[in-house]
């Protein structure tokens, strides 16, 4: 054992430490002078690094879920919202071949709009109604490096619409892709084909390209009688990074179309498909300011349309700008920073719905700002408030307090009260149908925002190393939710209230080196009424048709080295309006692992029953049917 | 609408950006390469060559070699720093391998982050090899890894399965154990 400075006090060692650390944002690797600190030098010495956020979720006062790359490797996903069903804090439901109601908290539904969904950075839910269409958003899920679900209100850092939660889709910097990689995937309902190339690129930085294409069989209703759901689509895109986490670059785009089969339908105009397309470029900028501060800008551009004849056909391009800078100031970590978002679109009518005016053009800017304050070494308190700018209602502020109690250094406690908002959309609005006078559904000019008022209390431990466990229970208090009146020329208002409350659990057990076990379960009730003078025939149903209770158990063995064999079952309480069974779904996969680079996977899905429904009204609603897929990985 | 127009729009949105990319990339190039986090985690690896007591070997100088999977920038910090230095007179190696390469000689074997889906077969594999497993995921312990980093009120510290280092026939130092954030009962 041999310290080469064994004469330099500690103190001014670890000072020297600190000083290169500090320098070192701008010098390049190989430098070695902390080799020569002690043990406990080096435990002392404080880092700040972005890289660290998925480690430091763990310790979020919030109800965080992530999901891994590992896991969505194993549970054999070829869809984003397939890989989605792996957070049990999420409720998932397939509608079709390729769409999907996806929420947390209730209120699911095909045009949910409480839930913000980000990919890289990127926004991806529609503006003029404030949902997602799951089967325009695709990403190579080889390359996804994680998938945080924040379910509850994200709103203070992430803004209005993320009201009941926040899905943030986080691929892999270039630099961790590099090389070539095909997957395959082809059963009897869907065939999918994606490779990658990576490599360096220019300037010391590296570069990614990928393409896919995916075939989506079509679904049966429950008469029998085959749907025209089937899809096509293709997607190109690509990710370029320079640097590293705390100081870099990064450059990326992706371009996609895809449509339905063709849909008929005696009217005039069809047999007409549903197609779909867009673009994106977005590009981020991350400085390490200091050894305490980071500074992030990132802007993009989004181009997305839709045409749907029976529906609407809408053309939208967005403009987003923000910037972030993180801060430390003795006891406080400060985040603060703004955004601008612009939207210009066009919702030509279809058959069914019209918007008026067919053209507009919406802006938010928002302010935001919060401060992680440790009141005492395990008490740490975290406040912030955002402010936002909509052009229907003005101002929003949407404050939160949490208050996270360590009480060892494995166990969290947390509490949150918050305030979210989501804020009037085009659809509710300018909707018509039809699009023509009379009018039997009008949007609401005096529609105002739906407000959420939210208190969360959570624990997570890992009480061995080997075992996990988070628990978290809700009450939301809501006021002003969308309403409907009687027709003709029902106007949209904001006459629903009431509460919504249940738990959120799960836990991962690492019974052996070889097998894992994951278990996790949702509870929601629902306590919504009409207010007193209006005259809305649906009343809340029309909000979210949602379960009381969901489940689900995963299993992921390695009975011997380079085999795989995971179990998952999920079981999820009956719809209440209209009315949707419920079922128990089981997945098999079977995986072996050729050579390193190589895998073969069998996955079998829905293998309890010969199909089931899983949203929307009988007789005319897809039943989501049994399948098996074979999957090819292959590392060049 | 014509999806063609889109789809031409998006090869020229991709070859501009390409271009811009490259002459954005000469700008930061210079800017910081690899985080702090590697660089401690670097200097640790160094250390704990000096706390393990690695069988005798034919030759008393034979180097103790130390392979990386993932992290780049783990390997390029801890080819900087051992370079100058030795651990008790023998000099040492590193190397990145990727999945699957042979880790027979390795005394010590880093295996990333970016890494640790494959980490139950990469430790399958050190069976028996008297090698040190390093890793830095929360799951890594339970799948028979030796040391693990953590990071802690933005600390970066680690655990210690002295389980695991029996299993690999290493014995470890009381200091290391003391240093330690924790010291793991370890699993099968």
């Amino acid at each position: 054992m041999r310290d080469s400075k064994a004469g330099l006090p500690v103190a001014l060692r670890a000072a020297i430490g600190l000083c290169w650390l500090a320098s070192s944002a701008g010098v390049s690797a190989a430098d070695d002078a902390l080799a020569d600190l002690s043990l406990e030098e080096l435990a002392n010495i404080e880092i700040t690094s972005v890289s660290r956020r998925a480690e430091r979720l763990s310790q979020a006062p919030a109800s965080v879920y992530v999901i891994t790359a590992e896991a969505i490797r194993r549970s054999g996903a070829t869809s984003l919202p397939q890989a989605l069903r792996l957070a049990p804090n999420l409720q998932v439901a397939q509608l079709d071949a390729s769409q999907y109601a996806i929420t947390a908290r209730g209120f699911n539904n095909a045009i949910g709009n409480k839930l913000l969904v980000l990919i890289d950075g990127r926004t991806v839910y529609t503006p003029f109604f404030s949902g997602v269409f799951w089967d325009q958003q695709d990403v190579l899920l080889a390359d996804v490096q994680r998938i945080e679900v924040i379910s509850g209100p994200g709103a203070t850092l992430w803004g209005a619409n993320a009201v009941n939660g926040v899905i943030n889709v986080i691929t892999r910097s270039a630099a961790e892709t590099e090389g070539a990689l095909v997957v395959g995937a082809g059963g009897s309902r869907e065939a999918r084909l994606g490779a990658r190339y990576g490599g360096a690129a220019p300037g010391d930085g590296h570069f990614r390209v990928y393409g896919l294409h995916t075939r989506r069989e079509n679904t049966s209703d429950e008469n029998g009688t085959s749907l025209s759901d089937g899809w096509d689509g293709q997607q190109i895109g690509f990710r370029a990074d320079w640097g590293g986490t705390t100081s870099g670059f990064t450059l990326q785009g992706d371009a996609y179309r895809g449509k339905t089969e063709l849909r008929n339908f005696p009217f005039p105009g069809f047999p007409a498909a549903i197609e779909a397309s867009g673009h994106n470029l977005l590009a981020r900028w991350t400085r390490r300011l200091d050894d305490e501060a980071t500074l992030r800008v990132q802007a993009y551009i989004d181009h997305s349309e839709r045409d749907d004849a029976l529906l609407y056909k809408p053309e939208v391009d967005i403009v987003d700008i923000e910037f972030q800078h993180a801060l430390r100031w003795s006891a406080h970590k400060v985040v603060w920073g703004g955004g601008y978002r612009r939207a210009s679109d066009d919702v030509q009518p279809g058959l069914f719905f019209g918007f008026r005016p067919p053209q507009r053009n919406l802006s938010w800017t928002n302010l935001f700002v919060q401060d992680e304050i440790a009141l005492q070494r395990n008490l740490d308190l975290t406040l912030g408030v955002k402010f936002e700018h909509n052009d229907y209602t003005g101002t929003e502020s949407l404050p939160s307090a949490r208050l996270a109690w360590k009480l060892a250094a494995d166990q969290l406690v947390w509490g949150a009260l918050s305030r979210a908002v989501r804020a009037p959309a085009r659809l509710d609005r300018d909707i018509r149908l039809p699009p023509n006078p009379p009018f039997i559904i009008a949007g609401g000019p005096d529609f105002v925002s739906e407000v959420a008022n939210v208190a969360e209390i959570g624990w997570r431990a890992i009480p061995r190393p080997d075992l996990s466990l988070s628990i978290t229970a809700f009450h939301h208090d809501w006021e002003r939710l969308r309403s409907g009146q009687l027709p003709p020329d029902a106007m949209v208002q904001n006459m629903i209230s009431g509460s919504t409350y249940g738990l959120e659990g799960w836990g991962v057990w690492q019974a052996t080196s070889a097998w894992r076990l994951s278990a996790g379960f949702t509870t929601f009730r629902a306590h919504l009424g009409v207010n007193a003078g209006s005259a809305d025939p649906v009343g809340p149903s029309a909000l979210g048709n949602d379960p009381d209770f969901q489940w689900t158990l995963r299993s992921s063995l390695n009975p011997w080295p380079g085999h795989e064999f995971d179990v998952a079952v999920r079981r999820v309480a009956a719809l209440p309006d209209p009315v949707v069974p419920a079922y128990t779904a089981l997945d098999l996969r079977y995986g072996w692992r050729v050579t390193p680079d190589f895998i073969v996977s069998v996955v079998g899905r829905n293998l309890l029953d010969g199909g089931h429904a899983e949203f929307g009204a009988a007789p005319g609603r897809s039943v989501i049917p049994r399948s098996v897929l074979l999957h090819l990985r292959w590392e060049l | 609408m014509s999806a063609l127009r889109v789809w031409r729009a998006g090869v020229f949105a991709f070859a501009l950006c390409m271009l811009a990319a490259s002459l954005a990339g000469r700008a930061f190039a210079q800017s910081e390469a690899n985080p702090a986090e590697y660089q401690i985690k670097a200097a640790y690896v160094f250390k704990f060559l000096n706390y393990v007591d690695w069988p005798p070997q034919s030759a008393a100088d034979a180097p103790l070699q130390i392979g990386v999977i993932g992290a780049r920038a783990m390997a390029d910090e801890l080819t900087g720093i051992v370079a100058k230095r030795t651990v008790n007179g023998r000099p040492v190696t590193v190397r990145r391998l990727r999945p699957g390469d042979a880790t027979a000689e390795l005394n010590l074997l880093f295996v990333a982050r970016s890494e640790s889906a494959r980490l139950a077969d990469i430790v399958a594999a050190t069976k028996d090899q008297g090698t040190l497993v390093v890793t830095e995921s929360a799951e890594a312990p339970a799948l028979g890894s030796a040391i693990n980093f953590v990071v802690e009120d933005d600390k970066v510290r680690f655990d210690v399965a002295p389980r695991a280092f029996e299993k690999a026939n290493l014995k470890v130092s009381a200091r290391l154990l003391t240093v330690a954030r924790k010291v793991l009962p370890g699993s099968s």
